[in-house]
């Protein structure tokens, strides 16, 4: 799957999460960049992006997430 | 002595890991259990206990089926104890996604159903000069909570408060009310919670882990025991250090 692919999907997460058909992100997209993304919303974004990919995360594989970047490297190692 | 123990929310993980305790310590003790569609969970406890467990299909959320189940106990021994477990599985939603018809129902099941269970048991409980009363709370109570859990500390911190109100008005009978308030417990209560918050609730406590039955058993056990005759009103931590009042 290519980086583009995954970002456009995990940017329908992210639409759909936030409830905002026009959100876009980009690689240094970040919690401080949407107001409405805190822990919990974190979690649900990644619970909604494991159902996506069909993969799992463990708690030391997002702990150090700093932006969608980071995100979407973790979501292309565990796709690949 | 043989007691009788009333217990709601017994086919829960906590519930038959109480009722399996509480029946290999008391040979002459028999078990009321409250279930709600799924008191088959129970089957492996009443073949291992012919005749010692009487399971209950109630749906708690019902208050004229809890009325019903009230006049059913009438005609059976008084309990000695009140054990109440049940609730609705923790969601976490902020509160604009506030759910007020699942909070309605939750507070049937947890407060409601709790209140009218307590009006049925403890006048014999009195008359007696003995009984038992405990709830199971929950960690979140003490101090702040997690965000986006307000329905679910709502209902448990109104048994806190039944807890406290009960205990100081039937102390003088030998009655004791209290709550137990485990930390986040692997049961399949989680069933609705994401494993990433199971997981991170793990990392940040104390002990390195989240409470277990085991864990929490032998404290509900304690506090429903004859020598606990003088502990009333109190909120037991289970915790493992993540919660200390």
């Amino acid at each position: 799957m290519t980086e583009q692919a995954i970002l456009d999907a995990v940017q329908e997460i992210f639409r759909d999460n936030f409830d905002d058909d026009s959100l876009v992100i980009t690689r240094s997209t970040c919690a401080d960049d949407i107001e409405d993304w805190d822990s919990l919303e974190q979690i649900n974004l990644l619970t909604a992006i494991e159902k996506k990919f069909a993969i799992k995360f463990k708690l030391a594989d997002v702990r150090d997430l700093k932006d969608v970047g980071d995100l979407l490297d973790l979501v292309a190692r565990m796709t690949a | 002595m043989a007691y009788t123990y009333l217990i709601t929310g017994a086919t829960s993980d906590v519930g038959r890991a109480l009722i399996e305790r509480l029946l290999a310590a008391e040979p002459d003790s028999t078990v009321l259990a409250q279930g709600c569609g799924d008191v088959e969970k129970l089957a492996p406890l009443i073949e291992a206990a012919p005749g010692r467990i009487r399971p209950f299909d109630v749906d708690l959320s019902d208050p004229y089926k809890v009325d019903t189940f009230c006049q059913l106990l009438a005609a059976l021994p008084a309990p000695t104890h009140f054990v109440h477990l049940p609730a609705l599985p923790v969601v976490n939603t902020r509160f604009k996604s506030f759910d007020e018809v699942r909070f309605a129902k939750d507070w049937e099941i947890q407060v409601h159903s709790a209140v009218k269970l307590c009006k049925a048991v403890l006048p014999a409980m009195s008359k007696a000069r003995f009984g038992r009363v405990l709830f199971i709370q929950t960690s979140y109570t003490l101090g702040a909570p997690p965000k986006n859990t307000a329905a679910y500390v709502m209902a448990k911190g109104a048994l806190g408060q039944l807890c406290k109100s009960l205990a100081v008005e039937y102390a003088r009978f030998g009655v004791t009310v209290n709550c137990v308030d485990p930390s986040m417990m692997e049961t399949n209560f989680l069933k609705d919670t994401p494993d990433l918050i199971v997981q991170a609730a793990a990392a940040e406590n104390p002990m390195g882990r989240n409470a277990t039955p085991a864990d929490v058993v032998p404290a509900m056990a304690f506090l429903l025991s004859e020598e606990a005759r003088f502990i009333t009103g109190v909120t037991l931590p289970v915790t493992g250090g993540s919660a200390i009042v």
